[in-house]
């Protein structure tokens, strides 16, 4: 068994090692793979593959549709349809609706009651000529303390 | 809750029943009304926090806003993927938005849990769908290496995370967070306790990413496609910081003296983040660093525990959120035109397309804090409750301000300025869809400045 295993483990090693060392050695891809790309984009030979890679081929979509919105890159009715729709529920609907309704929600807390509260109580005591606010904030007559001595 | 998830869940069957043509449409048309209901949520309807629509989803201030913003982010990721995705047949484009639709789902449901184990496997289902869109998708071989670092820097955080809460509910008895906010404080003196206390944490710091351990960040964010970075730009990092925030409620009185080197780290994170930052020369790996800078203010916020560091966290993450992933739509654009990431390859774009650099300026300003938007609220409150703790952090806030400060002027300056150089100038005009794109994630920033109230939590 163990024979066996041995005769098998250096082939097995050596397989794997030798793809791995294989594709370590074949592997020529750049350290920076952006300055890999920039090469291809500095040359003005634009190939095929390179831009078929982002749907253009060699023709812009605006020679065939001047209208192009960015939808849709072969139908301008779907292109110009989704471009609608996409305003329509993006501002209209989300923003402009939703905003209405973020805008009117009730005063979480009565936060903006307590800051009004405030300002107004403020206003009418100084023209009242009362202190803003008391120091204690019981009456101290109703304090009733033990005694001192007692235990 | 379930009048966004039941039209969540029905997303999967419109994108695998429309016809091939009408895909993009209705699925935009379809997110965008779940945003709308979305909206919803922000009426909370309860005076205790919790608005429960069962016992184990329910909505408080803190996940509400983080709610919406998810919600928000599924159109404009549709809207950002539909031109580079084009060229796929329509199968795999359907399979990508399922992908997308998923990580939807189950983001609603992270917000949304009021027991801590479910909000831990969602957490950990969002890694699915997110390793798939970037290693099927991404563009540069890199991407599997990308993938490996960011499913095992989560995991290797998480795995103790699932120690932590089975051990919490030992003790507790339940781990429901509506319950474990009146549990009494626990005794924890022990060093099993204090490892307990970073198990606990871990998780999320990664995630965040805190510094030390953010190196999958910018990989990931780097090598996903555009609407991957997008939502683990907006979303998931601030999954790490929604959980920090549910789990510190209970971690007292231990914090006080453990959060030490986390705040640390996330000071100095900020510095080094930043300073990298300036000597980046990929765009995406630029707004990536940028990310994980944000990233460790909200966690020096976090990690403090007061009320305004808790507010400040959330309004930072917001508005990080949809800025951030505007900044990635803006260097896709680029990118998908000249099939680079190099920022010295695109620039002086101001003059080729200049309706797209005044959307450039504004990201760019919003990234650097610019008032009255949420951004500058929200790392204010941060610096300011920071001062209180310590008043040394200043000078590592202050610098990180002014260094951020820098790093997004270069990279105005970088794109949209100068000579523009010859290849650029024969590019393809900017679509409708992609000024919309633009539009959708700035006028939410723009309208919180009026209403900042939704953003402030439950502290505040």
């Amino acid at each position: 068994m163990a024979s066996r295993l041995s005769r098998i483990w250096p082939t097995l090693s050596r397989v794997r090692l030798s793809s791995a060392l294989g594709s370590r050695c074949v592997s020529q891809t750049p350290k920076s793979s952006a300055s890999g790309a920039a090469v291809t984009s500095d040359l003005q030979s634009l190939s095929p593959a390179a831009q078929d890679s982002h749907g253009h081929a060699e023709v812009s979509p605006f020679d065939k549709n001047p209208d192009f919105h960015g939808f849709h890159h072969s139908d301008p009715f779907v292109d110009e349809w989704n471009m609608r729709l996409a305003f329509f529920f993006g501002i209209s609907v989300a923003i402009v609706i939703g905003g209405t309704f973020v805008h009117y929600l009730p005063d979480h807390g009565m936060r903006q009651w307590a800051r009004r509260e405030a300002e107004r109580l403020i206003k009418q005591r100084e023209a009242e000529g009362l202190p803003l606010m008391t120091e204690n904030y019981y009456d101290p007559s109703t304090i009733v303390l033990p005694s001192s001595g007692e235990d | 809750m379930l009048k966004v998830l039941v039209p969540t869940i029905m997303l999967f069957p419109t994108i695998w029943l429309v016809p091939a043509k009408w895909l993009w449409t209705s699925t935009t048309t379809h997110s965008l009304s779940i945003a709308l209901i979305s909206l919803a949520w922000l009426k909370w309807t309860s005076e205790t926090g919790w608005a429960t629509s069962g016992s184990y989803l329910a909505t408080d201030p803190l996940s509400t806003p983080l709610l919406v913003l998810t919600c928000w982010l599924l159109p404009l990721m549709i809207l950002a993927s539909q031109n580079h995705i084009n060229p796929e047949p329509a199968s795999r484009q359907r399979l990508y938005i399922t992908l997308l639709a998923s990580l939807q789902t189950f983001l609603i449901m992270a917000f949304g849990a009021t027991e801590i184990i479910m909000f831990y496997i969602m957490f950990e289902a969002t890694l699915i769908p997110t390793l798939i869109i970037i290693t099927r998708w991404g563009n540069q071989t890199e991407r599997l290496s990308a993938g490996t670092y960011f499913l095992f820097y989560t995991l290797a955080g998480s795995l103790p995370l699932l120690v932590a809460l089975l051990l919490l509910q030992q003790s507790t008895g339940t781990l429901s967070m509506l319950v474990i906010q009146y549990a009494q404080p626990m005794l924890l003196d022990s060093w099993g306790h204090k490892i307990w206390w970073a198990g606990c944490l871990i998780a999320f710091l990664v995630k965040m990413p805190l510094y030390g351990v953010h190196l999958w960040l910018p990989k990931a964010h780097v090598e996903a496609p555009v609407a991957g970075s997008m939502v683990l730009a907006a979303v998931l990092l601030k999954l790490g910081g929604y959980g920090m925030m549910r789990m510190m409620v209970m971690l007292d009185p231990l914090s006080k003296e453990l959060i030490y080197p986390f705040i640390i780290l996330a000071l100095w994170g900020i510095i080094m983040t930043g300073s990298i930052c300036l000597r980046q020369t990929d765009l995406k790996s630029l707004i990536a660093y940028s990310s994980v800078s944000h990233m460790g203010l909200v966690a020096g916020g976090i990690l403090i525990q007061t009320p305004w560091g808790f507010s400040g966290a959330i309004i930072l993450m917001i508005a990080h959120g949809l800025v951030s992933s505007m900044l990635f739509c803006l260097a896709n654009t680029a990118y998908e035109r000249t099939h680079s990431r190099t920022m010295i390859l695109a620039r002086g774009l101001q003059m080729i397309f200049p309706l797209t650099a005044a959307w450039w300026f504004i990201a760019n300003l919003a990234n650097l804090a610019l008032p009255p938007l949420p951004n500058l609220m929200g790392e204010l409150m941060i610096i300011t409750t920071l001062f209180n703790w310590s008043p040394w952090t200043i000078a590592l806030t202050g610098l990180g301000t002014l260094i951020t400060a820098a790093y997004s002027l270069y990279m105005f300056l970088m794109s949209q300025r100068g000579p523009a150089p010859s290849h650029v100038l024969k590019l393809p005009p900017f679509h409708t869809r992609e000024h919309l794109l633009m539009a959708l994630h700035l006028i939410p920033v723009i309208l919180l400045v009026t209403k900042p109230e939704l953003m402030w939590g439950w502290c505040y």
